[in-house]
């Protein structure tokens, strides 16, 4: 496997990492073959593009960042803690605590409302909370405005909600008491050309505003231009 | 803070599946209802069997076992095996420890409701319940030797008033082929409702029991010998022998002393017991079966919560997709697990605070109703111990039924990857 950093203008903004990727390993069981990925070392505040086609353990390689696997071996270090080497509850702390996360679809907790999804992570976490610097309503409501959600969707359930609307409602859960990492897998897959462009502009210039660094998996190569750095999984090592 | 924000989950997720859960709610509630229904009734039927009879102290009769005696004195069930003298009831009478008595005859019927003979004791003395006097729904006690006083259950079933003549059978019988034609009586009053056996029998006098039985001493009706109403004026029917008597002591420290006096009695063997102790000794006799119903309905509640885990369980892998971002989001698989726990705690106690509510509303709406029209009665009360008990546990029950589908969320939670659940 390959990696392919290539880097970026602001890779001295910060004397730490994001991300720290070493000799990473994982298989399923041992009839299975052992996946590969590639170190990586981002700079916080810096984006990474993650490419792979279906079944290059792109969502594996995301629960492992987010650590909700275990590694077979290598190690993973976000904002320098070894995250691996923290307890369960430690390790859901901190996800809690750093971390925003959107998926493909259903982002979103069916039983909420638009409003109390994205509120969700500041009630997990009290360092999200406060990192709001505001009450997290007026917060949540500042996202959704920025987000272009119409404020008739704030209350509704959000199985009421487009497709589209739903995307950046998760975008808003995400970057909500601004975390220093967002773990976005394939969030554009189900919205169309025009709006996916329109999603990921959004979410990355709010993401600057925090310094947040975002990383984001796709199939699509396409849309590597708009990251600073960009790694490919799947490559049959040499 | 985690504890409020689960609360606050499992609240919303609750409204969320609000319909799949109202049956599921539903049917606990009614099992609940059964169970405490079926808890309290037999506490109730208990107290108001036990309290058949009241403030008699002694039953005394021809010698024979105390169920027996019970059984054929109070509950009209069965017959005497033999009478006592009325020489024996006169001596029994000029006892000074004894305060009242009132003479039991026994051993003809009214279209199957048997016929008490006795005295103007029964209306005075008589006592059921917590000490309640018999009462007059309308009329007057006998006072005629042909008039006749009915149960309540009596005038209800055959739909009596006051005034009707009545022909009584000779024996005991539902239906009889030798009735007092010739001595017809007069309903002169009906009896309250009690729920004890009283309802279900009538009552004359002595001398009334004494004038139908005239002309009938070898057991069938010798015509010619017989009396009329009118023949009856001015005779004297005092009778020769009575079935049973019901005492009651001036002091009831000497209950015991006047029971083996009597079971020792030398003019004619007599038998004397205590009607609680009887009573209790008969119910005992029933509680098998009242412990084995509800024994079954203890598997009807177990069987609603099972149905609680199906219901779950199934639900469980529609929530994949919430666990997966609540995951994600940072909560810890015990919260997860423990939103199941707060769900199924609430949902049971959603189903006893109903039930208890309609048990409330079903006493208080039928409780009169099953008195007036069954004689059954049954009256709202405090909950005792037990039923608290028994309430409780449904809860507690409903808990550890939750430790499946929360472990297995918690479980699934802590191997879960990021995203959607089984994708690699």
């Amino acid at each position: 496997m390959n990696s392919q950093s290539e880097s970026g203008a602001h890779s001295s903004q910060s004397g730490r990492f994001a991300l720290e990727v070493t000799n990473l390993t994982f298989h399923w069981d041992s009839h299975q073959p052992t996946l590969t990925f590639p170190d990586v070392s981002l700079p916080r505040g810096e984006h990474l593009f993650i490419q792979g086609a279906s079944g290059t353990g792109k969502s594996t390689f995301l629960s492992l960042l987010a650590g909700m696997l275990p590694p077979a071996s290598g190690a993973i270090k976000l904002l320098g803690t070894n995250i691996h080497q923290l307890s369960a509850g430690k390790r859901d702390r901190f996800r809690a605590d750093h971390i925003g996360v959107i998926f493909q679809q259903f982002n979103l907790v069916p039983y909420l409302t638009a409003e109390a999804n994205v509120t969700l992570p500041c009630r997990l976490s009290q360092l999200r909370r406060a990192a709001t610097g505001e009450a997290p309503a007026v917060a949540t409501q500042r996202l959704l405005t920025a987000l272009a959600i119409p404020e008739s969707h704030w209350q509704r359930k959000v199985t009421q909600l487009s497709i589209g609307q739903q995307q950046r409602i998760a975008a808003a859960r995400a970057l909500i008491g601004a975390p220093e990492i967002i773990l976005a897998d394939e969030p554009t897959s189900a919205l169309d050309s025009e709006n996916r462009d329109r999603f990921i502009n959004l979410l990355l210039a709010m993401a600057e505003e925090h310094n947040t660094s975002v990383l984001f998996v796709s199939h699509d190569r396409a849309l590597a231009h708009h990251f600073h750095h960009q790694i490919q999984l799947g490559q049959v090592p040499a | 803070m985690k504890a409020r924000l689960a609360l606050s989950l499992a609240t919303a997720s609750l409204w969320h599946r609000r319909k799949v859960l109202a049956l599921v709610c539903l049917t606990l509630t009614l099992s609940v209802t059964l169970l405490l229904g079926i808890q309290y009734l037999r506490t109730e039927v208990k107290q108001s069997f036990t309290s058949t009879i009241s403030d008699t102290d002694l039953i005394i009769g021809a010698r024979s076992g105390q169920l027996n005696l019970l059984l054929y004195t109070v509950f009209h069930i069965g017959d005497a095996t033999n009478n006592i003298r009325w020489s024996t009831f006169q001596e029994l009478k000029q006892d000074k420890r004894i305060d009242w008595l009132i003479p039991i005859s026994l051993g003809d019927g009214y279209k199957g409701f048997r016929v008490v003979g006795t005295d103007d004791g029964f209306g005075e003395h008589f006592r059921f319940g917590r000490g309640q006097p018999l009462k007059l729904a309308g009329g007057q006690w006998f006072d005629g030797v042909f008039d006749v006083v009915l149960g309540a259950g009596v005038a209800r079933t055959l739909n009596h008033a006051i005034d009707d003549k009545i022909i009584l059978s000779h024996g005991g019988g539902r239906t009889s082929f030798s009735n007092h034609k010739n001595t017809p009586f007069t309903v002169t009053g009906i009896l309250e409702s009690t729920g004890t056996p009283v309802d279900q029998a009538v009552y004359i006098s002595l001398q009334g029991m004494e004038a139908m039985h005239v002309g009938w001493e070898s057991g069938v009706a010798i015509p010619g010998r017989t009396l009329t109403p009118e023949q009856a004026e001015g005779r004297d029917f005092t009778p020769s022998a009575i079935t049973a008597v019901f005492a009651g002591l001036d002091r009831k420290i000497l209950t015991f002393r006047v029971q083996r006096d009597l079971n020792q009695y030398t003019g004619e063997p007599l038998s004397a017991i205590l009607p609680g102790v009887a009573l209790s000794e008969l119910w005992r006799l029933m509680s098998q079966f009242e412990r084995a119903l509800l024994g079954i309905t203890g598997f009807v509640v177990i069987t609603s919560l099972i149905g609680l885990i199906a219901v779950l369980l199934t639900l469980q892998t529609q929530r994949a997709h919430e666990i997966a971002i609540l995951r994600a989001a940072g909560a810890s698989p015990s919260l997860i697990a423990s939103l199941y726990i707060i769900e199924c705690l609430a949902l049971a106690l959603v189903a006893c605070l109903i039930s208890l509510l309609l048990s409330v509303l079903a006493i208080s709406i039928l409780g009169p109703w099953l008195l007036t029209h069954y004689g059954v009665q049954i009256q709202l009360r405090p909950l005792n111990l037990e039923e608290w008990a028994l309430l409780v546990s449904v809860p507690l029950a409903a808990v550890l039924v939750a430790l499946i589908p929360a472990f297995s969320a918690w479980r699934q939670g802590r191997s879960q990857g990021f995203g959607s659940p089984g994708e690699p």
